[in-house]
């Protein structure tokens, strides 16, 4: 993409130059990022050692070994079911609520959406956190209410426990897509239904929801398919119940043989992309639906916003009590637990209060490194990230070739792996490909696993910015003879340059909540607070966890605030 | 004239303190030369189970002692460890000068595997017998394996004192410790795992005890942190088998958590240190190991460390000794020898686990 690129392109010009030297060079660095790993576990998955074991053996054991284990089935039972629930609380839900926001006079609604996205950007490990010390067996919350009541109606460790909070959770994700097909949908089929008489719930019901059916089926694929990549909340969750799901089971593996046994981590990671890959292509399908039938649209452009009535206070009600129970709740619950010594029954809060987690956190060298890097990673890590992604959507910008389709599903594909596994493969790449090993202490090694597992959304981001750019404004540029590396540099990018200030912002903002694929990769000069998170979770150091923990959210909250401020989109 | 010869002497003097700071007493005399090559490499890689806050005091008296080597001190949990450790070499990168981990077997393991330097540490006969393996690897701390209890929930008689009372005490009210008792998942724990396979050598009433905690729906974690906290804020009552070093640290500070050593019998952990192979710094390797088995290192891991010294000529807080004049000849040291890889054998291990679960019954 340099001046030399530029030459090099101005040398040939022509747009049906398929492979110029610096789109074959992205293309080939994409693939190798995406696949590398990848095949890497394929492979790992049909030895019976670690791959770089002398002793190891190629054969279908690791296979054979995981469909023989009960704890596998029950995982993938509890998958399924937590995936299905998920999906039947988290869309009924986020319809309802985009229909509030985009079509209903409910006062105050605009001061609400941020909230309503707040846990699409708060790191699940952190909210299941929360969870625990706030609604957990002697969580405050649950403190209080025996207090109150003499007993508390929930219990957290349990399967159904897990769904609800795991629906309501993913709620934000089918609110953007609800809310934006709302948005391109016309308001006079609605006034319609009102002045037959319809209440604004029938309206919504029969009406607009309908007419949201594509966009509906989108992200209801898409919350059954992120059921599969649970991994924080039923580690917090569900672990010391013994409940296991295929991502905390595939963790599990980790040490059950008394030794690493990567050859059934690599085989369990195998059947969650086996499940996952289809549906990441029948999202794909839906995704190309759900565009074509957003354009039907209403006569007139204006929107009018529907009368509630009474209503409103059942409208109301459900906002409020969604933004307490996944944000208030467990929020609160940290940054309470952040600073007192102890907790439980019978502690008075005040006699424990102390900042001493946070004395402790701002005097260990890891964990400033940890909140350092985190924020490297986001702002000058999420910058890069998003050039190297533009790089890619300029790569297969307005031309339709099978590279372009190539690349088109190449994208697709680190969707599937699961973040935790997804480390572990760069792990071993930084590991045994000899000119990356000097890097994989630094923090270079997890910022590529983060990009190379973001790269769907990523790419979703920047094409919507791409798309936005009318062809005959790059075609004007055409037919005064400039090369296509001028015209992306001179008109297109130009002229994109807000959407990639958004996705940058919205890059940070991922980056910040991101654990799971460092885990992994985590080693002194590459501590990212996520993963820092999953281990010090481990060890039980849970005053550090709380600390961190906050510190997260006020970083993520920081973007938060700075992406509204310049009125960014918080969707793709 | 007479001021030269003064001169003179005190420089020999002050070369003879250099040297005897360089080579403590009773060491060979060449040891110096390990000290200036540990020098030259100026760093010593460890890689440790043991959190770097809880190390902080050894790392920093070391670096007094020898200021031109620098610790660069890893805290992973055991497992991390050893993948690393094996992937590590396996790439030829040898990333650990030190290893140092609760996971006695895996560490055993490593060693039987070759992947140990063999040393003859100056300090290796101060350490009892059954601590030093091969000259290759060392057990250095004498971690007592405990019972906890939530001190507001759990009084008089419900406070087991050894091991047939936990049976006893959990199977007898059961609706109260329903949910309540909790362990080490075994299936994630190393260490928790290497504990039951020791309770089957010594507690005859073991069934009994596994037949309780699947009667009380017990709760399992990999850490004891995870434990601890629970049991302090009364999410649980009991826990069992819970590393004591940690448990007695949080317990003198947490007046929510009590602690209890087993009257019938203690199993002891030791943590086990050796050095890479492959070592980049095998020097400095060697100057840490020797520093942590010496008196000096042992006297601080009996006192601010708070992991009990392993050396029996150790005057501190926690140490061995203490603990075996509490107790007499009822602690149980889990030796640093071969005998504790045996459940490393996954079909091995897998069949244990298996009667493990057979043994909760119904959960």
């Amino acid at each position: 993409m340099s001046a030399t690129a530029a030459g090099a392109l101005r040398a040939r010009p022509g747009p049906l130059s398929a492979l110029t030297p610096w789109r074959a060079l992205t293309i080939l660095v994409t693939a190798a990022a995406v696949l590398g790993p990848l095949s890497l576990i394929l492979y790992q998955s049909f030895l019976t050692a670690p791959f770089f074991d002398p002793a190891k053996q190629v054969g279908i054991g690791a296979y054979e070994f995981v469909f023989a284990d009960s704890d596998f089935w029950k995982a993938l039972g509890n998958s399924l079911v937590i995936s299905t629930g998920m999906t039947l609380i988290a869309v009924p839900l986020g319809a309802l609520l985009a229909f509030v926001m985009e079509r209903t006079d409910l006062p105050g609604k605009r001061w609400f959406e941020p909230l309503i996205l707040v846990p699409s950007f708060v790191s699940p490990m952190v909210l299941s956190f929360g969870f625990v010390v706030a609604a957990g067996p002697v969580g405050f919350y649950t403190v209080w209410a025996q207090e109150l009541f003499g007993g508390a109606p929930w219990t957290l460790y349990t399967v159904p426990a897990m769904t609800v909070i795991a629906g309501l959770t993913h709620v934000p994700n089918v609110y953007v897509y609800a809310s934006a097909a709302l948005k391109s949908l016309g308001s006079d089929v609605e006034e319609a239904a009102r002045i037959a008489g319809a209440s604004p719930f029938r309206v919504a019901m029969s009406v607009s929801l309908p007419l949201i059916m594509p966009s509906l089926l989108f992200s209801a694929v898409l919350v059954f398919f992120l059921g599969f990549e649970l991994f924080g909340l039923p580690l917090v969750l569900g672990d010391p119940e013994g409940i296991l799901v295929l991502s905390t089971y595939l963790y599990k593996l980790t040490n059950k043989l008394g030794t690493p046994s990567y050859h059934l981590m690599a085989a369990v990671a195998m059947c969650i992309v086996a499940i996952t890959f289809p549906l990441v292509l029948l999202q794909r399908y839906l995704l190309q639906g759900a565009r074509k039938y957003a354009t039907i649209k209403g006569k007139a452009g204006r929107m009018k916003e529907l009368p509630l009535g009474p209503w409103a206070w059942f409208a109301a009600a459900l906002l409020a009590f969604f933004v307490f129970v996944t944000v208030i709740v467990p929020v609160s619950g940290i940054a309470l637990r952040a600073f007192v010594t102890n907790w439980g029954f019978g502690v008075n809060l005040s006699e424990a209060l102390t900042l001493d987690s946070f004395r402790f956190v701002f005097h260990e060298p890891t964990h400033t490194r940890a909140i350092w890097n985190t924020v490297l990673i986001g702002t000058v890590g999420g910058a890069l990230t998003v050039a190297c992604y533009t790089a890619i959507g300029f790569a297969s910008h307005r031309r339709n070739d099978g590279w372009s389709r190539f690349l088109d599903y190449l994208v697709l594909v680190p969707r599937a792996v699961p973040g935790l596994l997804a480390g572990l493969a760069f792990l071993w790449v930084f590991l045994f490909f000899p000119p990356l090993t000097p890097l994989r202490t630094t923090i270079f090694s997890v910022w590529l696993a983060y990009s190379v597992v973001w790269l769907a959304y990523g790419m979703r981001l920047i094409s919507s910015s791409l798309m936005q750019v009318s062809p005959e404004l790059e075609e004007a540029g055409r037919s005064v003879g400039a090369s296509r590396g001028v015209i992306s540099r001179r008109i297109t990018l130009p002229l994109i340059r807000a959407g990639l200030m958004g996705s940058w912002l919205l890059v940070f903002m991922i980056f910040e909540r991101e654990y799971s694929t460092a885990v992994y990769l985590l080693a002194p000069g590459t501590e990212v607070i996520g993963a820092q998170l999953v281990s010090l979770w481990q060890g039980g150091a849970i005053d550090i966890v709380a600390a961190l923990s906050l510190i997260n959210i006020i970083l993520v909250g920081i973007g938060l605030a700075i992406a509204l401020r310049f009125g960014v989109k918080l969707r793709d | 004239m007479r001021k030269d010869v003064i001169a003179a002497g005190l420089a020999v003097l002050a070369a003879a303190g250099a040297a005897f700071a360089q080579v403590p007493p009773g060491y060979p005399a060449d040891y110096a030369q390990v000290v200036a090559a540990a020098r030259k490499e100026g760093k010593v890689v460890v890689y440790s189970a043991l959190d770097t806050k809880a190390a902080q005091p050894l790392i920093r008296d070391f670096n007094a002692l020898y200021p031109d080597i620098k610790v660069e001190y890893n805290d992973m949990n055991s497992t991390e460890l050893y993948n690393r450790f094996i992937a590590e070499v396996a790439s030829g990168q040898g990333g650990a000068d030190v290893m140092w981990s609760s996971a006695m077997d895996l560490q055993v393991k490593l060693v039987d595997e070759g992947k140990a330097l063999s040393y003859k540490s100056p300090e290796g006969a101060k350490i009892p017998s059954w601590a030093n393996y091969k000259d290759q690897a060392w057990g250095t701390t004498y971690e007592p394996a405990v019972f906890i209890y939530n001190k507001r929930l759990v009084t008089g008689d419900e406070i087991p004192q050894d091991h047939a009372g936990f049976a006893k005490v959990i199977n007898s009210k059961v609706d109260k410790f329903k949910g309540k008792v909790t362990t080490y998942d075994i299936e994630k724990s190393g260490v928790g795992f290497m504990f039951v396979v020791q309770d089957t050598k010594y507690f005859p009433g073991i069934k009994d005890l596994e037949r309780g905690f699947g009667a009380t729906s017990y709760k399992v974690y990999s850490s004891t942190g995870n434990m601890l906290e629970k049991v302090s804020s009364g999410e649980h009552l009991l826990g069992y088998n819970v590393l004591g070093s940690y448990a007695l640290v949080r317990a003198k500070k947490d007046p929510n958590l009590g602690v209890v050593l087993p009257k019938d019998y203690t199993l002891v952990l030791s943590r086990v240190m050796f050095i890479g192979k492959q070592a980049k710094n095998p020097n400095a390797a060697k100057v840490f190991v020797d520093y942590i088995l010496s008196q000096r290192g042992q006297k601080l891991i009996g006192s601010d460390v708070e992991l009990f010294a392993v050396r029996d000529d150790v005057e501190a807080e926690y140490t061995a000794a203490k603990l075996k004049q509490q107790l007499g000849s009822n602690v149980k040291p889990i030796p640093v020898s071969s005998e504790i890889t045996e459940y490393l054998d996954s079909k091995k291990r897998l069949d244990f686990l298996g009667q493990w679960k057979a043994g909760l019954g119904t959960r």
